[in-house]
């Protein structure tokens, strides 16, 4: 079944490839619309695996979107060689992505990039995997089966209205493929000189006549990585995953509530430079049940249960409980209204064990968090200009309620070119790292003490954009913003003292940029992606701070980033991919600027049989990325794998 | 929380490179004329061996001249292909493939009267359709076109479906 599904579709690429239909509005380069008079020779298994490109009265598309957006598709995941999440965000050049060691990401667009960047929301499945001690991402546990992600969402810029607190600089949403697209059996193994072993299986099957479910699990096991002197920084890693999946729908013809149900679990180990290895465990359950009332009106409630827990020896354990609950209505309200509101409810239990070096005070910390939102919006115009406003309302134990409204406008100037602007405001809620951490010195003597007064970080963010599609093979993006951020986290020690340092939000901030993309064919089977983003910042602090450090402890960020992406198809089922990317030199601590190389040569043996080999970071035999420069700043080092990927 | 990436599955359809693409209604209108390759009229049904086959659209047409492109120059078996567009109900029972419009959904009881029991091949995308005596109702599952048959109803007809073609609609075990 699932090779003549897989020939159906190939069946149905080539031949709508080799279509030149009438060009209609906003086609990523590289894509096809299928003529009507060509469809007629497609078997009706290939019209099965044709994309409708308007689903509904309200069809919007991601160009015409009043955002910052971009997506990673799978198929760009697949052929940029990467291997896990974290390094799957390289993709979008306007993240910033660094990688600090083996188990360490900082990962943040429009700026304050730190190990623990706390302004992005991170989601996998609708399932917020952000911990609440510092309202940032420990990249090292958030993985999946690769194949398995249908694409990776990237909005830049406040998203606080829909998405809630925290959403302050950007929001990732990882979305998997549903059971019914991961039927039958796959088998990947692969090893290398970094990646030394990794390989994973997943399986999927029908349920009943309605449902469809998958099962996988994944591990790997990756070298140590490299210190400055090119001695190894002993911290292997390994980590094994399992999890499924299962979707159905109400049976019948008017089926009208369809369900997910999945979970993933994991463990994993990290070495330890100086002490013994980390351990890192966890898993999540998650239920989702929505309703189609009519075409334009639905019903959606999603619960989940997510646990953490991570012990670094000699540091501190936690262990974290997070129940979460969100629902949401959508309804047309009146002709040329849409209403979406919502409601959810979130509840933290949080344990950490303390150690000799740092604490979180209390060690439990029990949490709730409620919100409420609304949103409409208005086609005006012929559906040329469409005016987007909401807020959301969040009551959180520490702060009380915090209000993040948004407007938006996109004006569709033409079908092929959109323009668009936002105004929005968003809090970072105060986490446990702001008011709860405690550091202590080797002799005892407190360096930095609770700061229950701490409170919500704020922004306002002015956005501005323009996509244009001047031909069907290239499609420009640009997006313009000016953030004023207020009350933002500075140390504050005492007066004549240096320490205990306090945390308050003495700190101000401006940041803008540019951020540039553009996409092109040139010839069919040719794909380029160039990418550019500009950032530049402004901190100052409040005249009656005296943070020693002027607030570079908040972010490190480069001014420039630079990507260049290309896929070539050749004959003989051949792939070969480039990536060059360019990081600007960070300010503080001080990093280099590096230019790295990826390379894939992938081959298509048959239906079920894919082969890959890959080189990483080419260009130099190892490059740092964030840290201080001491002797014991980790780097990224050159690596080659190869791959195996079988289908059945 | 889960709620922008609703819209975002209908926002982010575009993003995917070399990813077949068609306007829905082109789609749904290369599907009818396949559909009528899988599906056995009686002989009753036609005048005569070589006559027309004949695909009617009944309501507001959603598809424009898509449907006419699609059907030109084809055959099936031995009869070419003919698009009509009827106006009145008494009409109805020349078609044999019949799309009721979504414009017809408040007189589906009485669209549904009129070629109750008569060798018509009945579509829709709309709710309800096979309840109300249809035999292939078209949904969209994501972002990909899928269909429902009733097969007692096609009985009921006259009609043979192949099970080729019941193999791949939704409500019968197929993908």
């Amino acid at each position: 079944m699932a090779r003549s599904w897989k020939r159906c579709i190939a069946g149905a690429l080539a031949l709508v490839s080799l279509l030149a239909g009438p060009a209609a509005a906003w086609q990523e380069p590289g894509e096809k619309l299928a003529a009507a008079a060509d469809l007629k020779k497609l078997s009706i298994e290939e019209l099965m695996e044709i994309d409708v490109t308007s689903v509904s009265r309200r069809a919007e598309r991601l160009n015409e979107a009043a955002a910052a957006i971009i997506v990673i598709t799978q198929e760009e995941i697949r052929r940029s060689g990467v291997t896990n999440l974290p390094e799957a965000l390289r993709l979008v050049n306007s993240l910033h992505v660094a990688r600090q060691n083996q188990r360490t990401w900082a990962v943040s667009a429009r700026g304050f990039n730190i190990p623990t960047a706390n302004k992005m929301l991170v989601l996998i499945d609708g399932r917020s995997v952000y911990t609440p001690l510092f309202s940032g991402v420990f990249w090292d546990v958030q993985d999946t089966l690769l194949e398995d992600v249908e694409r990776i969402e990237v909005i830049r810029g406040p998203g606080a209205t829909l998405w809630g607190a925290n959403a302050v600089n950007g929001i990732i949403n990882v979305i998997t493929r549903p059971a019914a697209d991961t039927q039958g059996g796959l088998v990947t193994a692969g090893a290398g000189n970094e990646e030394k072993g990794f390989g994973g299986v997943r399986y999927g099957g029908t349920l009943g006549e309605t449902g469809h479910y998958r099962a996988y699990g994944k591990y790997f096991n990756r070298d140590s990585m490299v210190l400055v002197n090119g001695s190894d920084a002993r911290d292997p890693m390994w980590m094994g995953q399992g999890g499924f999946r299962a979707d159905w729908k109400t049976a019948g013809p008017d089926g009208r509530d369809s369900f997910t149900f999945q979970g993933d679990a994991y463990t994993g180990r990290v070495g330890e430079p100086t002490r013994d290895d980390s351990n890192v465990d966890g898993g999540n359950l998650l239920g989702r049940w929505s309703r189609t009332l009519s075409e334009d009106s639905n019903l959606e409630l999603q619960v989940y249960w997510d646990r953490t827990h991570r012990y670094i020896p000699d540091s501190f354990e936690e262990h974290l409980d997070i129940m979460d609950l969100d629902f949401q209505h959508r309804l047309p309200v009146a002709e040329r209204h849409d209403l979406v509101w919502g409601f959810g409810y979130r509840h933290h239990a949080d344990r950490v064990e303390n150690s000799r070096t740092i604490a979180f005070l209390p060690a439990r910390e029990d949490f709730d968090l409620f919100s409420l939102f609304a949103q409409d919006e208005v086609s005006l115009l012929d559906d040329r200009l469409v005016l987007t406003a909401g807020t959301k309302l969040e009551h959180n134990d520490s702060t009380g309620l915090e209000v993040q409204p948004s407007v938006r406008a996109a004006w569709k100037a033409s079908d092929r070119r959109t323009l668009w602007a936002a105004v929005s405001r968003a809090v970072r809620t105060p986490t446990r790292i702001d008011e709860d951490f405690v550091a202590f010195l080797p002799n005892g003597e407190v360096l930095l003490q609770e700061s229950p007064a701490f409170e919500s970080e704020e922004v306002l963010a002015w956005e501005l954009g323009y996509r244009i599609q001047p031909h069907p093979e290239l499609l420009l993006d640009v997006a313009a913003f000016y953030n004023v951020y207020d009350s933002l986290r500075s140390q504050e020690p005492p007066a004549g003292r240096p320490f205990p340092i306090t945390l308050a939000n003495k700190l101000e901030a401006e940041t803008w940029g540019l951020e540039l993309r553009s996409n092109l064919q040139p010839v069919q089977g040719w794909r380029l992606q160039v990418a550019y983003a500009w950032l530049d910042k402004d901190l100052h602090l409040d005249p009656d701070s005296r943070d020693p450090t002027r607030g570079v402890a908040e972010g490190n960020d480069p001014e420039h980033r630079f990507l260049l992406r290309s896929s070539h198809d050749l004959p003989g089922g051949l792939e070969l991919d480039g990536w060059l990317r360019h990081v600007g030199e960070l300010p503080s601590p001080a990093v280099d600027s590096y230019t790295e190389l990826d390379l894939r040569l992938g081959w298509r043996a048959s239906d079920s049989l894919d082969l890959s080999l890959v080189g990483q970071n080419l260009l130099n035999e190892s490059h740092a990325e964030f840290g201080p420069a001491t002797a014991f700043r980790e780097e990224v080092e050159r690596s080659y794998y190869g791959k195996v990927t079988w289908r059945f | 929380m889960a709620l922008l990436r609703k819209i975002l599955i209908l926002l982010l359809l575009m993003a995917a490179p070399l990813r077949a693409q068609a306007p829905e209604y082109d789609l749904k209108a290369a599907f009818l004329f396949n559909f009528a390759k899988f599906v056995e009229w009686p002989a009753s049904a036609f005048d005569g061996e070589r006559a027309p086959l004949s695909i009617c659209v009944y309501g507001e047409d959603p598809f424009g001249p898509t449907l006419d492109a699609v059907v030109q120059g084809e055959r099936v078996g031995e009869r070419s292909l003919l698009v009509q567009r009827p106006d009145s109900l008494d009409d109805l029972e020349e078609c044999h493939v019949l799309f009721v419009a979504r414009s017809q959904k408040d007189r589906l009881r009485d669209v549904m009267a009129e070629v109750e029991d008569k060798p018509v091949l009945t579509v829709a995308d709309m709710d309800g359709f096979l309840r109300a005596g249809g035999v292939i109702n078209f949904i969209l599952e994501g972002s990909k076109v899928r269909f429902l048959i009733d097969q007692e109803a096609a009985g009921r007809s006259g009609l043979q479906i192949s099970s080729k073609l019941m193999r791949l609609a939704v409500n019968t075990g197929g993908r």
